[in-house]
């Protein structure tokens, strides 16, 4: 700083617990969400839909619904067949993958319960309503087939035309890929003289639940057809929209205005998106369609789904000596977006944080008649995390250690780093030990497992688990030329523009489609310090095509790894930029002027001159370097190399009431490593909600089918979300070690408490009534389901097998 | 879900057979039923489902799909759509009659299956309703086999209302220890696992109560006549080429 | 979600409710804090032609002292209940289980009327009137009659209230000085009860002389359970004391099987309840 400078000084952004200063028009509603659009003369449309699982259309009348008041028009799906588009699959796993034509409005066969059928265009949105009762349809049922494992038989066929129910088997093998050694080898060796432990775990189907149903408005009127949806990926669904419907992309506009929330639920094509965007051409006028918290429920598409088989092979001394998975994963009736590709992105997290030397992982992907299933909150990582951390505490207990110790004994060390896993992954930073030793503390580890063993002494009614889960993920998704590689169609970088503004403004637009996240606050901070502005002087852009033009959108932990490391590239730009310009008004060589806390200055003088002033200098552009353009403003783009690995250690007890079966939380630490916290007060909501929604699937929701393939937990009544009554104060801390892959050293933070925590619940309650012989409880764990594994376990007697019997007569993952 | 139900009359089973040639006056013995036409062994007309504070009216037709006088065995298959497109309701029952020298058993099998919103309501809560719909159903069947007559064709006019009970194979009415009753085990699904049940299709009708209005018809719609519809399949084979042409774009764009 | 178009009247006096119901019969439905019926409005599995509001009729709302009764207005919300003080002297069930009604939002427009009407074997005010013994005016175009609890809770949904009648109050007997508790079993918060038991309790020294016990959720209306009654009383108010008691508590119920839990565990639950309901109630005895 010279002497000059007589600006207040600015405190460091980076760190700061900021408020987040989008949360008061988020919070008051003082906003537009999509729904509140009205344009001038914009009709609305309701959407007609199958009530059966899978059925043949025989006929649709439509008259009826034609002839009510205030009617515009109607359509079915052959009425449209031509004009709709498709929806695609961005990732085939595999090149003979099956894939049934997935039309926005069904045509000929309807697939799952909620399937659209017709739609009906009013002047209002009641009006669509009530004529949507007088459409027509016949059909012809046919056999649904709803579980994965009858799937697998092939007996009855979610889709008669593809022949079978299986869709792509898509395999990692690492001796064949040279990144470890033969997995049936090492489980053969240690069938013979080591430990083995094989497990069948549910991975139960969950609906996603953001808070703003999805709605859509698309405006054909003028030369580009606008689209206003309730998405997280507006730049994905312009190129889609494209590619499927033969209109130019540069004809397309796509807004994602503020949007409340997705946890991947709106990183989805819709049928009701494309359906609107082909009656809006059709008609000619602005369409609004937003679905019921029923129609969400039912066909916003739903996560996980999946049965997974465990097979862990380690010596008798507890060492890891190979991992093999087999899953089987629910699709539904379509594959969605992403489709096979979610429970494909657990392939390189079952190994986890463990020195497997062997690894094999297989996945079949399968249609059923429900909803399709794609992305929810991790997306493939959940899964596999709750699937390693579930076995290696079942490996513990195996050999009677504490499971931390088990876990340490094989976990990569944190002098050990950069590490390249089984799986073949570059794990840049990472230390276990720390993150585990301040959570210990922090729960007060030794103090419950005492209290735990007094409880089990005195043979107390209420009795103590305590659940761990050391995880990692994968984040930054995704380097393009890994997602080449895994033939996904499209690619990962991320995309941010500086403009700087006359008055000293700042504006970032940024690529990444925020929806709840707080990017506005933690992207000006970001720019706050890069460029030495104030906070409130950066205004953050995003979610409209015209003004974002490049961007890949929110998912993944993306936003802030990718995101944010272009959003700096794009500031020393600007930065590289301007200093010409300062030097320029300066009568200053510039390689002697030097850049810090927002202002220019040249070395050895008391001369300076602020970037909004070379901004101002840059607008008036009236003395300026010879030849060069008037422009100060930047943009970049950045394509990782690799993901980020954030990781740590959560800590969960449990009280479990054995006398009804009743799970209440007792104790929840955790400290993750997320590398460079931006916000923390951000960072610290990110995880609360993450841990919410992972706790919430270990305990609470399922989405269940009927026989028929009624979806019977279609509403809030029966699909259970925990509010703030359920759920106890979180003990969040962080073990920094910041990440190689940017700048900035971030890891990203979005997902971590979902995938951590779902494994760390469940083995706490697991824990907490082993003794009684129980080893596993099916997801969620409802107090009947922990009730009746203990009546297996016949009172204190540990018989371990009588504890598996919740597998057997499983029909399905219910 | 299927659900199970048995009473006992007092006369001989042809006799009791006899009673129920007609598929009108069974479809009459649905409470809320409106029988509009019968024609052979088919029906159509409508139920009026009312149940606090739900109130359906679903249009639809049934017929005979078996019928077996050697054996005492009918099946009637009925389906219907909610007026207001909010699901589709479809039954299959199937009843059995045994003679026993001069009385006889009747079994009713009943193989519900209800789509769309009312699925969905809630905390199975259809399931109960089914559960107490059926009992008024075959409470009415048996009041009729032991009133030795009373269907036909008069009952196209207006069934007399009726005073059912039941007897259920699952009913809990009689009161039992908690312990003995959990042993018998609903229906063909038995949960033996701590592995999650769907609703269990619990066949326990709850003990029948005068229905208020069951079969009056007061509120049905009479102009609201369903033809049966034949099951008309077409497959229409579409071959997408568009789809082709898509994948095209799709590749090239990448 | 937008329910089938109806036209809405909100009466400012019974006599104008009772007419307007009278004419429209069946076409109608009564709205009485609408936690219940709007959902079954929007979901369109119901389409009545009209809605009738008590809720500006300020006759039915607020709570009386009424010699040995206390008389709650249909539409006093559960909110009130849960507050009012006559209510909490000599009804302290009622107030136990009020407080135990869904959410707060919920308390704050439901009402005690519009919740026994409605008549959900899950509601949670059914089994509290019930264990108190609680009786029902109701009022139609000639008049009000009461219907004692035992005869009012019908059936699934079904309660004595004609289709041309309104429930005006419920007239509780008091029951000063006795325990309470309202023991509501539930995954999440807000809920309905897998199983809940009303239970209060008069009794001394440790010894119960008597008791209430009603059960939520056991089968198709509230449940009285007479057999734990009689057995309590003279029980001692300790966990061996009111066991035996409170095992009989599911004898000859027929509860539902759902999502949350079968009949079979519901029989077990309502066991244990009882016996943990029995016992808070008479620790406050």
């Amino acid at each position: 700083m010279t002497a000059v400078d007589d600006r207040p000084t600015l405190s460091p952004e980076i760190g700061r617990d900021r408020r987040r200063k989008e949360d008061q028009r988020l919070i008051t509603g003082r906003t537009r969400w999509t729904d509140n659009l009205a344009l001038p003369g914009m009709l609305h449309m309701a959407i007609v839909r199958s009530p059966y699982a899978h059925a043949r259309i025989t006929s649709i009348d439509l008259e009826a619904a034609d002839k009510a008041i205030n009617i515009y028009d109607v359509f079915d799906g052959k009425k449209l067949q031509d004009s709709m588009g498709v929806m695609i699959n961005a990732w085939p796993i595999t090149p003979d993958q099956k894939a049934p034509t997935h039309y926005p409005l069904a045509v000929d066969r309807v697939t799952f319960a909620g399937e659209a059928v017709a739609v009906v265009v009013a002047r209002s949105a009641a009006e669509a309503r009530d004529a949507a009762e007088l459409v027509d349809i016949e059909y012809e049922v046919l056999p649904p087939v709803l579980d994965i494992k009858e799937a697998l038989k092939d007996e009855v066929l979610a889709h008669p035309d593809l022949g079978t129910n299986k869709s792509a088997l898509w395999q990692f093998d690492s001796a064949a890929a040279g990144t470890g050694g033969n997995v049936d080898e090492a489980i053969e060796k240690a069938r013979s003289d080591g430990i083995v432990i094989e497990r069948e775990l549910i991975q139960q189907r969950l609906i996603p639940a953001f808070m703003e149903p999805r709605s859509v408005v698309v405006d054909p009127v003028g030369e580009q057809i606008t689209m206003w949806t309730a998405t997280q990926i507006p730049h994905i669904v312009k190129f889609a929209l494209a590619a499927t419907t033969g209109v130019p992309e540069s004809k397309i506009r796509v807004i994602a205005p503020d949007v409340g929330g997705g946890f991947g639920g709106k990183l989805a094509l819709t049928p009701e998106e494309w359906i609107t965007f082909a009656v809006a051409r059709h008609i000619g006028k602005p369409i609004k369609f937003t679905e019921t918290r029923s129609e969400s429920m039912a066909t916003g598409h739903h996560g996980r789904a999946q049965v997974q088989h465990i097979t862990l092979a380690a010596e008798k001394d507890g060492t890891v000596t190979g991992l093999k998975v087999h899953l089987d994963a629910d699709l539904g009736s379509y594959v969605a977006l992403l489709g096979g590709g979610t429970p494909v992105l657990g392939a390189f997290m079952f190994n986890a944080i463990y020195k497997f030397p062997a690894y094999q992982f297989n996945c079949q992907t399968v249609f059923t008649n429900r909803t399709w299933t794609d992305a929810y909150r991790g997306a493939g990582r959940p899964e596999a995390t709750f699937a390693i951390e579930r076995v290696m505490d079942d490996l513990a207990a195996e050999l009677g250690v504490d499971p931390l110790e088990i876990r340490e004994k094989n976990w990569i060390k944190n002098t050990e780093f950069p590490f390249t896993t089984v799986s073949g992954l570059q794990y840049d930073t990472g230390n276990y030990e720390v993150a585990t030793e301040k959570a210990k503390a922090a729960f007060g580890y030794d103090e419950l497992r005492a209290e735990q063993k007094e409880r089990r002494d005195r043979g107390d009614r209420v009795q103590l688990g305590i659940g761990v889960s050391t995880f990692t993920e994968m984040c930054g998704l995704a380097p393009s030329r890994i997602l080449g590689a895994l033939s996904y169609g499209a690619g990962g970088w991320e995309h941010a523009e500086i403009r700087m503004l006359a008055t000293g403004k700042v504006e970032v637009v940024i690529g990444v489609s925020p929806h709840g996240q707080g990017h506005e606050t933690a992207f000006s901070q970001i720019v706050a310090d890069r460029l030495g502005v104030p906070f409130e002087d950066v205004e953050v852009l995003h979610g409209d095509t015209q003004v974002s033009a490049r961007g890949l959108d929110t998912y993944g932990s993306r936003s802030l790894v990718l995101g944010g490391e272009a959003v700096v590239r794009a500031a020393d730009k600007v930065i590289e930029k301007a200093k010409v310009v300062a030097a320029h008004l300066m009568e200053a060589n510039v390689d002697d002027v030097q850049f810090a806390n927002g202002r220019y200055t040249v070395a050895g003088t008391d001369q300076g001159i602020g970037i909004a002033e070379v901004a101002l200098a840059t607008f008036t552009a009236h003395n300026f370097p010879e030849g060069f353009e008037p422009n100060i403003d930047s943009e970049a783009t950045f394509d990782a190399v690799t993901f980020s690995f954030p990781h740590g250690t959560h800590l969960c007890a449990t009280e479990v009431d054995t006398e009804t079966g009743q799970v209440k939380l007792r104790k929840y630490v955790c400290v993750d490593d997320i590398g460079t916290v931006i916000n923390p007060l951000i960072a610290t909501g990110q995880m609360h909600g993450g841990l919410v929604q992972g706790i919430s699937q270990a305990l609470w929701e399922e989405a269940v089918h009927d026989e028929q393939g009624n979806l019977v937990s279609g509403s809030f009544v029966d699909y259970l979300l925990p509010t703030a009554a359920d759920l106890i104060n979180f003990d969040v801390g962080h073990a920094v070690n910041p990440s190689t892959t940017n700048s900035l050293g971030t890891k990203g933070v979005g997902e971590a408490g979902t995938i951590a925590s779902t494994p760390a619940v469940v083995n706490s309650v697991v824990d907490a009534v082993r003794h009684r012989g129980v080893t596993d409880i099916v997801m969620p764990l409802t107090p009947e389901r922990v009730w009746t594994a203990l009546q297996g376990s016949g009172g204190g007697a540990a018989t371990v097998e009588a504890a598996e019997p919740h597998f057997e007569g499983q029909e399905d993952n219910r | 879900m299927d659900l199970e139900h048995t009473f006992t009359v007092p006369v001989a089973v042809d006799a009791a057979w006899a009673e129920f040639q007609d598929i009108g006056s069974i479809a009459e013995c649905f409470p809320g039923a409106q029988v509009t036409s019968v024609e052979d062994d088919s029906f159509s007309g409508s139920v009026k489902v009312k149940l606090g504070p739900i109130s359906l009216v679903y249009n639809g037709s049934g017929t005979f799909t078996e019928k077996d006088d050697a054996n005492h065995r009918f099946v009637v298959d009925a389906k219907g759509k909610d007026r207001r497109g909010n699901g589709t309701a479809g039954a299959t029952v199937t009843l059995t009659m045994t003679g026993t020298g001069e009385s006889t058993d009747v079994n009713v099998h009943t193989d519900l299956a209800i789509t769309g919103k009312p699925a969905q309501f809630g905390r199975g809560v259809m399931q109960d309703v089914s559960d107490k719909l059926l009992g008024q159903f075959v409470g009415c069947l048996e009041q009729r086999f032991n009133q030795g007559g009373g269907g036909g064709a008069a009952a196209v006019e207006a069934p007399a209302p009726v005073e059912p009970t039941v007897e259920s194979t699952s009913s809990h009415e009689v009161p039992s220890p908690p312990v003995a009753e959990s042993t018998a085990a609903p229906a063909d699904e038995t949960p033996a696992s701590v592995a999650p049940a769907p609703p269990p299709p619990a066949a326990t009708p709850r003990p029948a109560t005068p229905p208020t209005a069951s079969g009056s018809g007061d509120a049905l719609d009479l102009g609201k006549t369903v033809l049966p519809v034949l099951a008309k399949s077409y497959w229409k084979q579409a071959v997408v080429v568009l789809i082709v042409i898509i994948v095209v774009i799709w590749l090239i764009a990448r | 979600m937008i329910p089938a178009q109806f036209d809405y009247v909100a009466p400012s006096t019974l006599e104008e409710a009772l007419a307007a119901l009278g004419e429209h019969g069946d076409d109608a439905k009564i709205i009485a804090g609408g936690q219940s019926l709007l959902p079954v409005l929007r979901m369109r599995l119901n389409a009545p032609e009209l809605v009738i509001d008590l809720g500006r009729i300020d006759s039915l709302r607020g709570v009386r002292d009424d010699g040995d009764a206390l008389v709650i207005g249909a539409m006093t919300t559960h909110s009130d209940v849960v507050t009012d003080s006559l209510v909490r002297e000599h009804a302290l069930l009622l107030s136990k289980a009020a407080a135990e009604v869904a959410d707060n939002q919920i308390r704050h427009r439901g009402t005690f009327g519009g919740s026994v009407a409605h008549a959900d074997p899950a509601g949670d005010m059914g089994s509290a009137a019930l264990a108190m013994d609680a009786e029902f005016v109701i009022a139609g175009a000639g008049g009000t009659r009461t219907v004692p609890a035992t005869d009012f809770f019908v059936d699934l949904f079904e309660t004595a209230i004609g289709e041309d009648e309104i429930l005006t109050e419920i007239r509780v007997p008091k029951k000063t000085g006795w325990g309470a508790h309202y023991e509501k079993f539930v995954r999440v918060a807000h809920q309905w009860p897998i199983v809940a038991v009303a239970a209060t309790v008069n009794g001394s020294g440790g010894t119960i002389s008597e008791a209430r016990v009603a059960l939520t959720n056991m089968g198709s209306t509230p449940l009285r359970a007479s057999a734990t009654e009689s057995a309590l009383a003279g029980a001692s108010a300790t966990e061996d004391g009111v066991r035996a008691a409170a095992d009989a508590a599911a004898e000859g119920t027929s509860p539902p099987s759902d999502l949350n839990g079968s009949a079979e565990y519901r029989w077990h639950l309502a066991t244990v309840l009882t016996r943990r309901a029995v016992l808070k109630a008479a620790d406050g005895a």
